[in-house]
This record gives C-alpha cells, sequence and structure tokens, in this order.
C-alpha cells in the first residue's frame, strides 16, 4: 500500500500542481468575475475590490452607466471622443494608472515619476468625484458600485504614493490632493450609511481612510432597496 | 519494474498536462478537430493569410457589426473582437466561398466557425446579468449584414456538403448543429482538383 502510494505521490502532487497552473489560467475570468478586485484592474496601487464582496454587489466598472457619464470628464481625447467607447476611455485610464505604477515603483526616484503618481491620483479623484455627484441610486448597480469601489481606491492610493514621494510633491499639489480626498471621505461616509457601499465591498489592502471610514460609520438605511 | 511505472506515470502526467496547456492555455483547439480526408493541418490554412487585408481597415467597413444603442454594457475589447472575428470569418466563407474546399482551410474554418460561436455565446451570457434590453443589444450588435451573410454562407455550405457534422467532432456549436442535421449526408460539391 505504502509502495502504492509513494508510487504516485510525485506524479499526483505535479498534476495537481499543474491542474492548479493551468486551471487557473483558463477559469481566470470565471473566477475574477467572482474576485473582483481582480477584475477591475490588479496594479500595485490597489485595485481596491474586494476579494470577499458578493459577486453580486461588484460587476464590471468599464461598462457602468456612471463612467458612460463620467470618463469623458477626466479624460480628454479631444474631438477624438465622440467616435471612442467609454469603455475604451476607461481602459486608458487603466492603463496610464499602471505606467505610472510602474515608474514609480521601479523608475529611478525623479520629479516626473512623482508627479505622475499626483497626476493619477487627480485623475482617478476626478473620475470619483464625478461618480459620487451622481444620483446616489446609481451607485445601486453593480458596475457603477465597482467602478466608485475602483476609483475611489485609486486615489487613495495614488495620493498616498505622491505624498510618499522623493522629492516631495509641491504644496499647492497636495493641497488639492488633501481637498479632493476629504470631499471623497464626506462621499464615502453618506454611501456606508446609504448601504449603497459595504465594508465588503473593499480588498484587504484597501488604504486606511477607506477602511476607517468603513469601520466608523454604520449602515442606517438601504435606498438600493425596492 | 518499480522505476518503469513511475516513468510510465510521469510521462503520462507530462502528456495530458502539455495537451491541457496546447488546448486551454494556447487555445490551439483545432490540434483536436478530427482529422481524415477532409481536414487538414490548420496551421497551413493559406486562407487566414490570404484575409489580413480583411482585418486591416475595419472601421471603414459600415457593414460589420455596430452597436444600436449608447445604453449598453458591451465593452470595447468585446466589441473590437465581434468585429475582427466576423470580417475573418466574412472573407473565409463569403469572399472566398471555395476556401473551405481545401482540407487545410477547411480544419481553420471549421475551427474559426468554433470559436465565433462561443464568443456569441459568452457575450449573450454577459448579457443576461443586465436583462432583456441587453439581451437584445447583444443579438442586434450580432446581426449586422456581415453576419446575416456568414449565416447564409453557413447554411450554403451545409446544404451542399462543404461543411458536414463529423468535421466538428465533439465540439460542435449549438447553432450550427441543427443545421448540419438538417442536411445529413448530403454530398461535397467542392470542384475537384
Amino acid at each position: 500500500m505504502g509502495e502504492v502510494l509513494s508510487l504516485i505521490r510525485a506524479p499526483a502532487i505535479a498534476f495537481f500542481g499543474g491542474f492548479l497552473v493551468v486551471g487557473g489560467w483558463i477559469w481566470a475570468p470565471q473566477i475574477s468575475s467572482y474576485l473582483p478586485g481582480f477584475s477591475s484592474g490588479v496594479s500595485s496601487a490597489g485595485s481596491g475590490g474586494s476579494w470577499f464582496a458578493d459577486s453580486n454587489r461588484l460587476g464590471r466598472p468599464e461598462t457602468a452607466p456612471v463612467v458612460r457619464t463620467c470618463i469623458f470628464r477626466v479624460i480628454d481625447l479631444g474631438s477624438d471622443a465622440r467616435k471612442i467607447e467609454p469603455s475604451a476611455g476607461y481602459f486608458i485610464l487603466k492603463a496610464g494608472s499602471l505606467s505610472a505604477t510602474v515608474t514609480s515603483q521601479f523608475g529611478k526616484p525623479n520629479a516626473r515619476a512623482e508627479n505622475q503618481s499626483a497626476f493619477m491620483a487627480g485623475k482617478w479623484g476626478e473620475l470619483a468625484g464625478c461618480i459620487y455627484a451622481q444620483d446616489d441610486r446609481e451607485l445601486c448597480d453593480p458596475d457603477s458600485r465597482a467602478a466608485m469601489v475602483e476609483a475611489t481606491t485609486k486615489f487613495f492610493a495614488f495620493a498616498k504614493q505622491a505624498q510618499a514621494s522623493n522629492p516631495p510633491i509641491s504644496a499647492g499639489d497636495a493641497r488639492v490632493l488633501e481637498n479632493i480626498g476629504d470631499r471623497l471621505l464626506n462621499a464615502l461616509k453618506n454611501h456606508r450609511r446609504y448601504g449603497t457601499l459595504a465594508p465588503s465591498d473593499f480588498g484587504a489592502f484597501v488604504p486606511s481612510e477607506i477602511t476607517r471610514v468603513m469601520r466608523e460609520e454604520t449602515q442606517t438605511r438601504d435606498i438600493c432597496k425596492r | 519494474m518499480y522505476l518503469l511505472k513511475r516513468a510510465a506515470v510521469v510521462v503520462g502526467g507530462i502528456f495530458v498536462g502539455a495537451n491541457l496547456l496546447n488546448y486551454f492555455v494556447l487555445g490551439h483547439a483545432g490540434d483536436y478537430l478530427p482529422g481524415g480526408e477532409r481536414m487538414g493541418e490548420w496551421k497551413a490554412a493559406k486562407i487566414r493569410e490570404a484575409c489580413y487585408p480583411a482585418l486591416e481597415s475595419i472601421e471603414r467597413d459600415g457593414q460589420l457589426p455596430k452597436l444600436s444603442t449608447d445604453r449598453h454594457r458591451v465593452a470595447w475589447r468585446d466589441l473590437t473582437r465581434t468585429q475582427e472575428m466576423t470580417a475573418a470569418l466574412n472573407c473565409y466563407l463569403v469572399t472566398h466561398p471555395n476556401a473551405i474546399c481545401e482540407r487545410n482551410n477547411r480544419a481553420y474554418i471549421v475551427d474559426f466557425i468554433n470559436r465565433y460561436f462561443a464568443t456569441f455565446d459568452e457575450m449573450l451570457d454577459i448579457a443576461k446579468r443586465y436583462g432583456d434590453a441587453e439581451i437584445s443589444t447583444v443579438r442586434n450588435l450580432w446581426d449586422s449584414p456581415r453576419n446575416r451573410a456568414i449565416n447564409a454562407a453557413l447554411i450554403r455550405d451545409a446544404s451542399s456538403g462543404r461543411l458536414i457534422k463529423a468535421d466538428f467532432g465533439w465540439s460542435m456549436p449549438t447553432a450550427m448543429k441543427s443545421m448540419l442535421d438538417q442536411y445529413k449526408g448530403t454530398s461535397d460539391n467542392c470542384p475537384k482538383a
């Protein structure tokens, strides 16, 4: 018996490992739809969606109606904006974020890289601000909620990156980011109370400002309930 | 004997693993289509290169799939994929109607038909999450003049024996099944070389 076990042990482990790799690759899109943190884009700045969120709560941010309304206010594509799908605009913003993250993580410390972090923080903050300015019930939509989670998380992550930068960002830029951050935290508190956002919507590696709001505030009603 | 058994299991594992990687990761589903007289080597299909120009100016082709409304949940990558697949399959089946008679081309086209319908099914599954309006948006997207021409070409190829059930093996798209069943036993009308 022991001999048989030792015979199959190594191939079984190899097969199981191979299955995890192959299966992970094949089923990654389906798995990621249950783990919206991945589906909403992975970057070292943090994508924001939680692995443990109810899969019905977070959808695909790029196709969110609020993104359709807001994205071209954030990224200026001139007259081309009319020809481009909003989800493509969202992708452009995410691609810019990835580039900023890579530059700040692996590039030499310089003013340009840090400006890029501040710039991306500003862009995500603008998008989050626009999303929060929509009708509160808009955010009951899982795609819109996912966009809200991602934009808010990315803003705080990039803002932190910019504030910790060396050389430091200018006092003016720091103040702008701080103001955006305050506005977003207020909106976040409201949505926590309205029930449009729950702590489980955010990931484990979410910026501390968000965790604090989610922990300190409690839901007082559910505006999504019909 | 012990070592031999162990080696056999390892070799078997590598064989299975390599095939799984080839099919699912590299996406070479064409390698697993039935062989025989009718089906050649998909990688050697000349039609693929012949149709590259059809993919070069997709944005200028007004007959390709277009979204009928601004209020939709179709991601741009899915939209682009739909347009590219439609343009390519239109070229394989409609622009070059006899291409499917060549066995390498047939293997490639059969594999492509599988992927074409799989993409449609995948998009329809996503649309179902959003309700009837979104389902209808996706159905309309896949009902462009080019898609309709493809459907007509598929019916023509099935009715003339250029495409038969056996070409698809176990991987037949549901949409093709009833069509191929209907024309079962039809002999191939391809021009003889």
